[in-house]
């Protein structure tokens, strides 16, 4: 099993770099600072071999990781490039082009695991490959570190008898080998006398170098030990708790992700989970005989909810497009033109320019699906049986934890088990808030005053303009919403908030809706299509009318769409989900930046921090700039610049 | 005919219109039972529709057909108008056009599966046989008493044996009345095959779920007007079922990569969209402003940086299937926005993405079409396995007898024998693209890309590209100059590309600083340019800005383990294997210039 890994190194050594050549290339200017900087690297080297000469022939042996964990970050960095220019310099590649590896590290704990204690299988050779996370040293002669690969770890120890090679090759070659670098070992299974399962190399290479120094644990590695082994056990729908994290600083955790990843075994899992949670809603559509389909990111007009867009340009075309807000009116366009029996769906990202909170990324994904000859009861029950069952594959049971309060309150429990609560909004509303909504009047000018009124009793605040649809949305949000912890429908939506719902068969003035709300947020959201191409036409004219009186998240017209209405689209149900806030909740996130693996983030203060260690001492003046360049505050210096002028002339007049 | 008269007659006030309607329809066709009667159909409605608002008069039937469906919008203005006195009419009667669901127990395809050995003139009836099933009316004949229809669905079609006898109360006039060619309806009855073998639903009752306010356009039509097409992509697939058809393909194949990528461990991810720089190739992105962070973000135009810091995080074998954009001209080839898969595999190398490439294409064309070897726009593609392994140098050599390996390091020199070699078979294009070649390497591309590529029609892994032109490949193991990097051909196309990836972040950052470099020099000299001709209105094609992705070079510098990676193009592939001609056939809403 050797041979591979010699063979590796051969070829690697063969390798000429190019990296010089390309550097010379350089702009002049670059080139001179490139030089300079050459020449400091070159002076530090030479006193760096002074030191390190001087180390070694003082007897003392220093846990190398300690005297690193002393060094200044950049300084840091410096000898390690150093270290790789000299590698460079020998001719010898640092970067392998490949490594072969004969089992992941899950496969080696699960296969050696039963050796016992002591026990070594000298003739068996195995290659694996990973990170080191932690690096210990007995002598020159003894080395251990933990390899992690795959979300797992195992123990490698480098036993000078063991390995290929002479003694102050050996000792050399590990002194070399940092904590963060990834690396590939060949060697034997083997427990060591204490039972941890290890592997003994016979040959050990470093694949691929970490730089910096890797942010650690501050109570040290055995306290890293024991909060792997806790966060291992972390499977959704259970309570998680970032605060014990071994990189807690959360603007680093979201800024380089693959820190986070490296050094919170956890967060892993959560992004598991929401590759396993896109995986089911696809199998649970296919299995019914959806077909999966992929519409516009780009339109013409952004149609199909009401959101603030995303405006880009074309050149070629000469041609605005809007990143588009959601999928639905395409998608109801190929019900149209019968793509499927059962339906179509799509699973993607949306975008809207609003702004960035807790629940709120600009891009974010969703499911949309349209299943013809489906009404929004048909799809009730769907939405029951797909989420119940979700929750129950994923978590072993219906009811889930989560820290809906803080995570210095215990978590709460949400129950996922069906049917689900099933509320009437309007009824609902009058009964709980004693109020007197008639729903067929809803358009009528008395009652957005009664609306004013009713909101003003109970001392809602609903920014202008304060149309019916929004004063009725401030008033369910404030008295329903809070009442939908366990996974509840909100049904029957008035028709003046729903423009894209089907009229209730029923019950005048209201539209064949619901809202699924589960921990006081909207999941989902969904309705019996409206179909009727006239009364289309005349919903987007009454959302034309809420856009003059300045609400400019009404929905405009899509011609497009209602030409497509009127070849006739059948009976149709449509059901919109947010994936993010399904992951957030099965993996217990407050915040949406967690379950995103890169969400957006307010520019940096500076250009790219090098490494955790430079966010240091950074907020005031970053909050500084975000304040400068907030529109907020823009408009503030604009209304005071303005207003001292008016005073200003109103002065000289005077 | 004489039936034909009586439907038209049942719908009093267009009585006298559909004379007229018959009698041209006698003229140019038999009449058939097929799915092109709905074409016929719709001739009749559109006579008299274009009566009632008195533009034609009798000799509208003399036009062909072509004139006559061309006559645009005051004839669908009159056809609408009609239909919506309908809707009118439905409701008056207590029954609503627009209904809210439909039970339905078979597709139109499972019924003439179930009932194929169903003899002639035969009729099920056990209570087991009572059948339900919905979907668009694309033709109708009526007699007196008797009247058959074609509901198509998106499993086939079937045909409605109506009765009036068998129908409750008035529901057969309402159906001779009322029921239009484009309508959806749900009906339930029982199966049975009439005398003539057509095997049909025995028709119990029937309700209007959708009306149409609009014909259907007739096939010949739909076929002809590419825009149109495009524009309105359902009514290109009511029109022509077979388009639907590519679209079910291609969910097919999405699904068969993501099922082949899943076998080997690969696990799902999705990256950002937005994005401060926009990097993982060479490509001009769309620029857009997000109001609330107060600056400008790019569209991807790659998901590769985001998924190596990935690899950089320890997963070690990820992938993403989604949408790219770049900021280009639109053709048969290029959509502003399509969807890639890309693909990371830690500790593997180019190989590795050799061995994907084959098992994806292949696994997909199974999928599809059950066997190996598939037509292409006529040409006869083998995609057996394996696939033929060639490096760019040899096949440059292969093609022109240029031997770039002996060509050495002197640009002009090698300029001049690439010139003298090919001199007569360039365009002017072509010979100033070669001219314009910074360096040896993009001249051999160039050469590859003008006289290779085209040739490349069989499954072709051209190996080993020039480090000049792969700014994110690692150096070849053996050869100075080269980098671990295929590109696969079929049919002249680039479908997949794919290298070791380059994990020294020294090397990494001086590289994409070149690129950078190289970018901004021709941008500087294209603006001196427009400056010169005093065209400053006109955007140059190098007039966007390269952004460097510093993030990714950080993460780098933490460590990457040695990996290979691979894009492939789905809108591509989905081409290949559905056989279409141009992107926009593969693309349900593809981009389209502005109508004028």
């Amino acid at each position: 099993m050797a041979g591979p890994v010699d063979e590796t190194t051969k070829e690697v050594s063969d390798l000429t770099m190019e990296s010089e050549g390309t550097m010379s290339k350089n702009a002049r200017k670059k080139e001179l600072k490139n030089k300079q900087k050459e020449e400091e690297r070159r002076r530090k080297e030479e006193e760096k071999a002074k030191q390190a000469a001087a180390r070694a022939s003082s007897q003392v042996k220093k846990n190398i990781a300690t005297e690193d964990e002393e060094m200044d970050p950049t300084q840091y960095f410096e000898n390690r490039l150093k270290h790789l220019a000299t590698q460079k310099a020998d001719n010898k590649n640092p970067y392998p082009h490949k490594f072969f590896v004969s089992m992941t590290v899950l496969e080696y704990v699960e296969k050696y695991d039963g050796l016992s204690n002591g026990e070594h299988q000298e003739e068996i050779s195995v290659s694996l490959a990973g990170r080191i996370m932690s690096k210990r040293s007995s002598g020159s002669k003894l080395f251990f570190y933990d390899l992690h690969g795959g979300g797992e770890k195992v123990q490698v120890m480098a036993d000078l008898s063991k390995s290929e090679l002479d003694e102050s090759e050996f000792s050399k070659f590990h002194s070399s080998v940092k904590r963060g670098d990834i690396v590939g070992v060949t060697g034997f299974p083997g427990k060591t006398k204490r039972g941890e399962l290890s592997i003994f190399p016979r040959s050990f290479i470093v694949l691929s170098h970490c730089l910096h120094m890797m942010p650690r644990h501050k109570a040290g590695p055995a306290s890293d030990n024991a909060n792997a082994k806790k966060t291992d056990g972390w499977v959704p729908g259970s309570p998680r708790n970032p605060e014990t994290y071994i990189l807690k600083d959360q603007e680093t955790r979201y800024r380089q992700r693959y820190l986070d990843l490296m050094l919170n075994t956890e967060v892993r899992q959560i992004f598991k989970t929401r590759s396993k949670i896109i995986q089911y809603v696809r199998r649970f559509l296919d299995k019914r005989d959806f077909v999966e389909v992929e519409t516009p990111m780009m339109n013409m007009i952004a149609g199909g909810a009401a959101a603030r867009p995303f405006v880009t340009y074309h050149n070629e075309l000469d041609m605005k497009l809007f990143m588009r807000i959601a999928p639905e009116l395409y998608l109801k366009q190929l019900i149209v033109g019968d793509l499927s029996r059962a339906g179509v769906y799509e699973i993607g990202k949306q975008f809207r320019n609003e702004g960035i909170d807790l629940t709120h990324n600009p891009e974010f994904t969703t499911c949309e699906f349209y299943m013809a000859y489906a009404d929004y009861n048909d799809l009730m029950t769907l939405t029951e049986e797909m989420l119940s069952e979700m929750v129950k594959e994923l978590t072993g049971g219906y009811k889930i934890k989560y820290h809906s309060n803080g995570l210095d309150k215990d978590p709460i429990e949400i129950d996922f088990t069906p049917p689900f609560r099933r509320i009437d909004m309007v009824d609902e509303l009058n009964k709980i808030a004693d109020l007197n909504i008639n729903p067929a009047d809803l358009s009528s000018d008395e009652a957005n005053k009664y609306l004013k009124e009713a909101c003003k009793k109970f001392d809602i605040k609903c920014s202008p303009p304060e149309t019916t649809t929004r004063l009725l949305d401030k008033l369910v949000g404030h008295f329903l919403e809070g009442t939908c912890v366990n996974p509840t429908f909100i049904i029957n939506h008035p028709e003046i908030m729903s423009p894209l719902a089907k009229w209730h068969r029923s019950k005048p003035g209201l539209t064949e809706r619901f809202e699924l709300f589960i921990n006081k947020h909207e999941l989902a959201n969904a309705y019996t299509e409206l179909n009727d191409p006239v009364v289309q036409r005349q919903r987007f004219a009454d959302q034309l009318k809420d856009r003059q009186s300045g609400d400019d998240e009404a929905m405009p017209l899509d011609e497009t769409f209602c030409r497509a209405l009127e070849y006739g689209l059948p009976p149709t149900g449509g059901w919109g989900l947010g994936i993010d806030r399904l992951c957030m909740l099965l993996t217990d996130s407050e915040n949406i930046k967690e379950v995103l693996l890169f969400p957006a983030m307010k520019p940096h203060a500076e250009p790219s921090a090098k490494g955790a260690n430079s966010d240091v001492g950074r907020p005031f003046w970053h909050n500084f700039k975000n304040l400068l360049v907030s529109r907020e505050f823009c408009c503030c210096l604009m209304t005071s610049f303005i207003m001292s002028c008016f005073f200003f002339i109103y002065e000289i007049n005077r | 005919m004489d039936a034909l008269k009586l439907w038209s007659l049942s719908s009093q006030p267009l009585k006298h219109l559909f004379r007229c309607a018959s009698s041209t329809t006698t003229l140019r066709r038999p009449y058939s039972y097929s799915y092109s009667s709905s074409s016929y159909s719709r001739v009749v409605l559109r006579c008299c529709s274009s009566t009632t608002t008195t533009t034609t008069t009798t000799n509208a039937g003399g036009r062909n057909r072509r004139v006559s469906t061309s006559s645009s919008t005051s004839d669908r203005d009159a056809v609408r108008a009609i239909r919506l006195k309908k809707v009118e009419e439905l409701r008056s009667k207590g029954l609503e056009p627009y209904a809210y669901g439909w039970e339905r127990t078979h597709t139109a395809n499972q019924l003439q599966d179930i009932y194929k050995h169903l003899a002639d003139g035969e009729e099920s009836k056990s209570e087991k046989d009572a059948v339900s099933v919905a979907g668009r009316i694309v033709a109708r004949r009526a007699f007196g008493k008797l009247a058959f229809l074609t509901l198509r669905d998106d499993s086939g079609t079937i045909q409605l044996y109506c009765e009036k006898e068998r129908l409750a109360n008035d529901q057969f006039d309402q159906l001779k009345a009322l029921v239009d060619i484009g309508d959806i309806v749900g009906v339930s009855g029982s199966i049975k095959r009439t005398e003539k073998g057509e095997l049909s639903v025995y028709v119990d009752s029937f309700a209007i779920l959708t009306k149409s306010l609009l014909p259907l356009p007739d096939k010949y039509h739909g076929l002809t007007d590419v825009d149109k097409r495009y524009r309105q992509r359902y009514v290109d697939m009511i029109a022509n079922p077979e388009v639907a058809d590519v679209f079910r393909k291609r969910a097919k194949i999405v699904s068969e990569i993501r099922r082949a990528v899943e076998s080997f461990g690969f696990i799902e991810v999705e990256t950002p969209v937005l994005q401060g720089a926009a990097g993982g190739a060479e490509a001009r992105p769309f620029v857009t402003y997000h109001n609330s962070l107060g600056r400008d973000l790019y569209l991807r135009i790659a998901t590769e940086l985001h998924l190596k810091r990935m690899l950089v995080g320890g997963f070690e074998k990820v992938y993403e299937i989604g949408r790219i954009f770049r900021n280009e001209g639109i053709s048969t080839r290029h959509n502003p926005e399509f969807t890639t898969i890309e693909m990371y595999e830690a500790y593997s190398d180019y190989e590795s993405m050799i061995n994907m490439a084959e098992e994806i294409v292949t696994r997909c064309a199974l999928a599809v079409h059950g066997n190996l070897t598939i037509d292409y726009q006529g040409v006869e593609i083998h995609l057996e396995r394996p696939w033929r392994r060639e490096t760019m140098h040899n096949l440059v050599k292969e093609s022109t007898g240029i031997d770039f390996d002996e060509l050495g390091n002197d640009l002009k020199v090698a300029k001049e024998v690439t010139l003298e070699n090919l001199g007569g078979d360039l365009d002017y294009k072509d010979k100033s693209s070669l001219e314009a070649c910074t360096s040896i390497g993009h001249l051999l591309n160039e050469v590859f890309e003008i006289v290779v590529e085209p040739k490349l029609l069989q499954p072709t892994f051209v190996l080993d590209y020039p480090i000049e032109i792969s700014p994110l490949a690692k150096p070849h193991r053996r050869i100075a100059g080269l980098t671990e990097r295929f590109e696969l051909f079929i049919c002249g196309r680039e479908l997949a590309n794919a290298f070791s990836e380059l994990t020294d972040p020294t090397d990494q950052r001086g590289r994409l600083e070149e690129q950078v470099r190289q970018h901004n020099e021709k941008r500087a000299a294209a603006i001196s340019k427009t400056e010169s001709a005093e065209d400053k209105g006109k955007e140059n094609d190098e007039s966007y800005e390269v952004t460097l992705d510093d993030d990714f070079l950080t993460a780098l510098e933490y460590g990457m383990p040695p990996a290979s990676g691979m894009g492939l193009g789905i809108d591509r592939l989905v081409m290949l294997l559905t056989n279409s001609a141009s992107i926009r056939d593969v693309i349900a809403f593809p981009v389209l210039k502005v109508q004028q």
